[in-house]
């Protein structure tokens, strides 16, 4: 997918190859589905409508059943995002544990409201459900990776380390 | 094929045949709002549960398949107590605005809270808001709070017309039926999808606050807006002429035909319906030409167009049938024509554009009735001339008097002039039609026709089905059905036949044409014949 037309959704001759691999995967081609909108999520940071419409036609489905796959998950972002995503757990045990201190500590910090993108586009900040690692609460996801217990010490020190 | 016993009752069907349409057809209704017959089974709205054999919770009756020996109970206490819970689930975010809804009156919350709700409402959070009167093409607007998401109307457009415009976006209780942003719902069949909207979702623009659905009268009828004859139910507005501007023609709905149109009818049937009330329709006879037009009574211009047949000699004479006409209105008209030995006969004239044609249900020929006219045999007889001969003659005065039914000449694939022309060169010109048009302009008298709604009838379609329709409304002012004024004037030209009703001319048609042979109303029924063509063919 070139970056350069974010939104204008057109896979590489490579990345073609892998959404039929992983349509071959299975009975039917459809359920394929998710793993190539990721596919289409990581090369273009985000699903577009246009590329919603593009990888209907990858599976020959209107482009109405790829949206309500792309609405129904949270996983998919449907604006473009941050460099990095900053996912805090907001579930019992974390919430118990001061989540709602941490979140409140973040959104002072990035000056965005939860579910925003920094100006810059460093970093998009959401509250999630559980992450199960209630042993580390309160925590959030910081790209692949867990943080956790928040302290304001310690997000400040996580948020330095992200470019 | 599987023996089973729905609450005590033997059955046996076909294999692979549902639980929910085993016990339909022992009269047995089972419940549902996302189950449709025509559709595929999405098992979405978990209001079917019955009780099977000893399963020690109940099953949904439409994706279960019926097996041999299986023992269904739909009205076990334990049935009844989930049908109550799934109601309330089914209403936790609904709206309630029934007296401002549309589909009040119609709607299978409102006849199931009824029949199988009736609990205490116990709702005192707010209710999840979504969006509200959404139009979502030219014909149906969308109310995303009244929804159940049963999701007919999405399989309906990925099944029935395979444009997929509509999908269930969100997820849990921010669930709602939408377009792909920035695409529309107007597929030639979008009107279906309020019919079979259980509940009031979505909803007829058309109709939008016209009337209450309970001031409606039904009458049974047939489709004149093409070639197929989908079978449709008209719906009338008598009790309230005040509302909806004196529309009396409220709306048409499809009626289910196995064979011609199924649960379907298209948008251009749907709403084809409004010359009926349109102020072009010819309310009297009048004679005169163009600002002489006198409105006269029947009993005056009968004798006058009598004259006028008598007047000239059967070569001067051209009759232009229309196919829009029923078999009863062709049948008599054949009588007159023979009677009075007229050779130039005709019912064909070219649209100005070809129909459009589909393989679901849209005919590309937009008349009703134009096989009912080649088996009546309204076209030319002993070398008489057909349609287009008899407006070159007429141009060249060789025919003097014309009787046109219905066409728009001047609307036709013929060059405009030149049947101008031809029309104003007559010395006698007869329109006789149910609306005005460029010819009743030009004519020297002016028949008023009762619309298709207006009186009742039979149409043959494509494949040779006949089939009724029935009477829905007065005509307006002095207009009568086309057989029974020509029935008038044949009677003053000496023609023996005078049927009284519809019923009589068919008697008459069904004894004298061939194909028509063994044919009558109470044979024909709701589901229409087949008939035999003239070379005796079966059935075409």
């Amino acid at each position: 997918m070139s970056v350069a037309g974010a939104g204008t959704a057109e896979l590489t001759p490579e990345q073609l190859a892998e959404v039929r691999r992983l349509q071959g995967l299975y009975p039917d081609k459809r359920a394929a589905l998710l793993p190539v909108l990721q596919l289409a999520q990581d090369a273009c940071g985000y699903i577009s409508l246009e590329t919603e419409a593009y990888v209907a036609r990858l599976f020959d489905l209107s482009p109405a059943h790829v949206h309500e796959v792309v609405t129904f998950y949270t996983l998919f972002f449907r604006e473009p995002k941050g460099r990095h995503v900053i996912s805090v757990c907001h579930n019992l045990t974390c919430h118990l544990l001061g989540a709602e201190d941490a979140i409140a500590h973040l959104k002072a910090r990035l000056g965005v409201e939860v579910g925003g993108t920094t100006k810059d586009g460093r970093v998009t900040l959401l509250s999630v459900e559980c992450l199960c690692a209630c042993e580390m609460a309160p925590m959030m996801q910081v790209d692949d990776r867990y943080e956790g217990p928040l302290t304001p010490e310690t997000i400040d020190r996580i948020l330095e380390g992200l470019q | 094929m599987p023996k089973l016993t729905i609450d005590g009752r033997e059955s046996e069907v076909p294999e692979g045949t549902g639980v929910i349409e085993a016990a339909r057809r022992l009269g047995i209704e089972v419940p549902h709002y996302c189950y449709h017959p025509g559709l595929s089974i999405a098992g979405q709205c978990r209001l079917c549960m019955v009780e099977i054999g000893n399963n020690p919770r109940p099953q949904i009756a439409c994706n279960t398949q019926v097996v041999e020996g299986m023992v269904v109970r739909t009205e076990t206490p334990k049935v009844l107590e989930t049908r109550q819970a799934i109601m309330e689930f089914h209403l936790i975010n609904h709206p309630l605005d029934c007296p401002v809804c549309d589909q009040a009156g119609e709607c299978w919350l409102q006849i199931y809270y009824m029949k199988h709700g009736l609990y205490e409402p116990r709702m005192v959070d707010e209710k999840v808001h979504k969006p509200k009167a959404v139009p979502l093409g030219p014909h149906v607007i969308l109310d995303a709070e009244r929804c159940i998401l049963c999701s007919r109307c999405v399989r309906f457009c990925d099944e029935i017309t395979g444009t997929g415009e509509l999908g269930i976006f969100q997820r849990g209780d921010h669930s709602e039926i939408g377009l792909f942003p920035g695409r529309e719902l107007a597929n030639p069949y979008s009107g279906n999808v309020v019919d079979i909207c259980p509940v009031g979702a979505l909803t007829d623009r058309d109709f939008r606050f016209a009337v209450r659905v309970w001031y409606l009268e039904t009458a049974k009828s047939i489709c004149p807006g093409c070639s197929r004859g989908c079978n449709i139910a008209v719906h009338s507005n008598l009790r309230r002429p005040h509302h909806d501007g004196g529309r009396r023609v409220a709306r048409l709905k499809p009626r289910y035909h196995a064979e011609v149109n199924r649960w379907w009818i298209c948008d251009a049937g749907r709403y084809g319906y409004k010359f009926v009330d349109d102020p072009s329709r010819v309310r009297f006879p009048t004679r005169g030409r163009g600002d002489a037009a006198a409105e006269v009574g029947w009993d005056e211009i009968v004798p006058l167009i009598a004259g006028q047949l008598r007047r000239y000699q059967p070569g001067e004479i051209g009759v232009l049938a229309s196919p829009q006409m029923a078999n009863e209105d062709l049948f008599l008209l054949r009588r007159l024509v023979d009677h009075l030995g007229l050779a130039h006969v005709d019912f064909r004239v070219p649209p100005s554009r070809p129909g459009d044609e589909d393989r679901i249900l849209i005919k590309a020929d937009k008349n009703p009735n134009r096989r009912g006219a080649e088996l009546i045999g309204l076209g030319p007889r002993d070398g008489g001339l057909d349609a287009r001969g008899m407006l070159r003659a007429a141009r060249e005065r060789r025919i003097k008097c014309l009787w046109v039914f219905h066409h728009d000449l001047l609307a036709s694939a013929w060059p405009e002039g030149e049947i101008r022309e031809a029309l104003e060169s007559l010395e006698c010109l007869l329109f006789q039609g149910s609306n005005g048009n460029g010819v009743r302009l030009l004519a020297h008298y002016v028949l008023p026709s009762a619309a298709w709604v207006e009186r009742e009838g039979t149409f043959t379609n494509f494949e040779g089905r006949v089939q009724r329709f029935w009477k829905a409304v007065e005509p307006l002012g002095a207009a009568r059905a086309d057989w029974e004024i020509v029935a008038r004037i044949g009677e003053a030209l000496g023609l023996s036949f005078m049927p009284d009703t519809g019923e009589d001319c068919f008697k008459a048609l069904a004894a004298t044409v061939p194909a028509f042979a063994g044919l009558s109303y109470r044979e024909l029924r709701d589901t229409g014949r087949l008939v035999w063509d003239c070379a005796g063919r079966g059935p075409a």
